[in-house]
């Protein structure tokens, strides 16, 4: 029904947020997400095409996730649900001091309808959930 | 006894009627035709009958046939042997009498007017035919005849045979205290050992007695004798005491009040046995005749814990088949009819109750024989209330040089009230399928809410419909 792909994540440089976190904020021990959206792709670890519909025809689709910053290293997950059923859950390691990372679902013809991924940190505190639809 | 008691309280006003009823015509039957053949051949027909229904529960079918053609053929004999006595009761005029007059008691003959009346007329040679009937009647097997109906006296019997009198020739008929025929042609017999010297007179007196239970005096007019004839025996009367008491012990020796008494038992009596009879009847042709109806009745939840509430339920009503007596069964209203389950042992979710023959309440006399469904499935838990987001349900294809960028619900979230076990699980709510088809830029539309399982209901009913606001972008790069 669903092929899920391992987890992508990717590290960019970001020195202010690491001399902020060093400085004036507390050590967090949680990541902050400044960013989630699905999307039709990633290029240049940037997604692609933002969207709360997708076709069928694409074939997959994504899940891109942004934090800033990550005090430490620590797990993420995105967990995948078409209408209120659990499809998948993608585990993600989030890195120092930010991280970007997306989960992706294979696509099929059985896959349409509502779908929404929830992103959840190591405590299981929903971050955030996105909501979107796979039509034909 | 109490298997009686049960049946017959069962039986409900209808019952009751048609015996009460059917008892009443029985009995009038019995009174009007009181006296005649009519009534033996009757009873003769309800053993009959009787025969038929042993010989078909035996499973007799040639006796069972055979009883059934004599049944016929003894009713088409009825109605051309004794037509005359039917037309005699069907044409009576006094219609008080026909349909709730009870007839007084007969007095008795006045044996010692017929006494002296008859040696009246032998002193006078005058010739006489007078006939005494008993039980058998003589309607049957007499022809023409006047009817009388006067007061019996000596100088009435012999003006009726004075010779200038144009009945003078046929028979008097004497019933109870009144002549109530003259001028009847009485059958003649063929007997040919009877004396030389008895004329026609003789002839019918014995010929009427041959056939009937009647008593027939005979006065000769050429000798002024007596004859008395009765079950095919002859009495010359040479005493007048000789008479009376062949009279008396024909016409009975009650006095008033003892007839009065035994007239009074006998039609009580008869009025029991029809009573009896009709009621046996009945209860032989309501439990023959069972018949089976449908009814389709609602399903009454009872409660045992406040808190619970029933969300679902896979049967509102079940479909009875019962059976009982057939006019139970017609005046029956599926107002008397409930089934009740009881929810005391259930727990929070599904649950099976079973539908048994205890939980339908039925009149008595009626039984269950099939519960369509016998298992109905409950959904039965504690209500409680949670807010949920609401999600559109796109469908259809969106152009592709276009994108969906943002589609959003107002309001966000709606409270919906449902099961504990059910709630807990949802996170959701979706609209109803919104077509993409059509879409070419942004807007807004309407849609409604889809509340699924169907044991969820919204807290505020009226808003079953929200409101979709979307976003739609050019594509810059068209996915391939």
């Amino acid at each position: 029904m669903l092929l899920l792909l391992p987890a992508a994540a990717f590290f960019t440089s970001h020195a202010r947020a690491r001399d902020t976190l060093s400085t004036d904020q507390p050590v967090l021990i949680q990541p902050v997400l400044v960013a989630a959206v699905m999307c039709e792709a990633i290029e240049k670890f940037k997604p692609v095409n933002q969207a709360v519909v997708f076709s069928i025809s694409l074939g997959r689709v994504f899940c891109f996730t942004e934090f800033d910053p990550v005090p430490q290293e620590t797990t993420v997950y995105h967990r995948w649900y078409r209408q209120d059923r659990l499809i998948s859950t993608a585990k993600l390691v989030l890195n120092p001091p930010k991280w970007s990372s997306f989960s992706t679902m294979q696509l099929r013809e059985a896959d349409k309808g509502p779908w929404r991924v929830e992103i959840v940190d190591s405590r299981e505190k929903l971050m955030k959930t996105l909501r979107f639809s796979i039509s034909d | 006894m109490g298997q009686f008691f049960y049946q017959f309280f069962g039986i409900g006003w209808q019952g009751f009627f048609d015996i009460a009823l059917n008892s009443y015509i029985l009995f009038r039957l019995y009174v009007l035709f009181r006296g005649t053949n009519v009534l033996r051949v009757l009873f003769a027909m309800g053993i009959f009958w009787v025969l038929r229904q042993v010989a078909v529960s035996m499973g007799l079918v040639v006796t069972s046939w055979a009883m059934q053609g004599v049944i016929a053929v003894a009713a088409l004999v009825i109605i051309i042997v004794f037509r005359n006595e039917i037309s005699s009761v069907l044409q009576t005029r006094d219609l008080k009498s026909f349909f709730w007059g009870i007839p007084r008691y007969q007095r008795n003959t006045p044996v010692h007017i017929i006494v002296e009346g008859v040696y009246e007329l032998a002193r006078k040679k005058i010739g006489a035919l007078i006939v005494l009937p008993l039980n058998q009647g003589v309607e049957s097997f007499v022809q023409k005849g006047i009817s009388w109906q006067g007061k019996l006296s000596k100088e009435m019997l012999v003006s009726i045979f004075w010779d200038d009198n144009p009945v003078h020739d046929g028979a008097a008929v004497i019933q109870g205290d009144r002549i109530t025929n003259v001028g009847v042609i009485l059958p003649l017999s063929k007997r040919a050992d009877l004396p030389s010297y008895f004329g026609t007179r003789h002839r019918a007196a014995v010929g009427l007695t041959e056939q009937t239970d009647s008593m027939v005096i005979v006065v000769s007019e050429e000798r002024g004798k007596i004859t008395l004839v009765k079950d095919n025996r002859i009495y010359d009367i040479n005493d007048r005491s000789v008479l009376e008491k062949l009279l008396i012990k024909h016409a009975g020796q009650d006095t008033a009040a003892a007839g009065l008494k035994k007239h009074t038992r006998e039609l009580a009596a008869a009025a029991a046995v029809c009573l009896v009879c009709v009621t046996g009847l009945w209860l032989s042709f309501s439990r023959g005749m069972e018949s089976l109806a449908t009814h389709t009745i609602p399903v009454e939840f009872i409660k045992s814990d406040q808190n619970m509430e029933i969300f679902s339920s896979s049967a509102s009503s079940v479909t009875l088949l019962i059976s009982g007596a057939r006019p139970l069964i017609r005046s029956l209203g599926p107002d008397r009819i409930t089934v009740k389950l009881s929810l005391a042992n259930t727990v929070p979710g599904t649950n099976k109750l079973a539908v048994s023959r205890s939980s339908v309440t039925l009149p008595p006399g009626i039984v269950v024989k099939n519960i369509d469904p016998s298992m109905i499935e409950v959904t039965v838990d504690v209500p409680v209330k949670k807010e949920l987001p609401v999600q559109p349900f796109w469908t259809g294809r969106l152009s592709r040089d276009l994108i969906m960028t943002l589609a959003e619900t107002t309001p966000e979230k709606v409270h919906v009230i449902g099961p504990r076990q059910v709630l807990t699980q949802m996170e959701t709510l979706f609209t109803e399928p919104l077509p993409l088809d059509g879409i070419t830029a942004s807007g807004r539309i309407s849609a409604l809410i889809v509340l699924h399982p169907p044991t969820i209901r919204l807290a505020d009913q009226d808003k079953h419909t929200i409101s979709v606001e979307y976003t739609i972008h050019k594509r810059e790069t068209v996915s391939p």
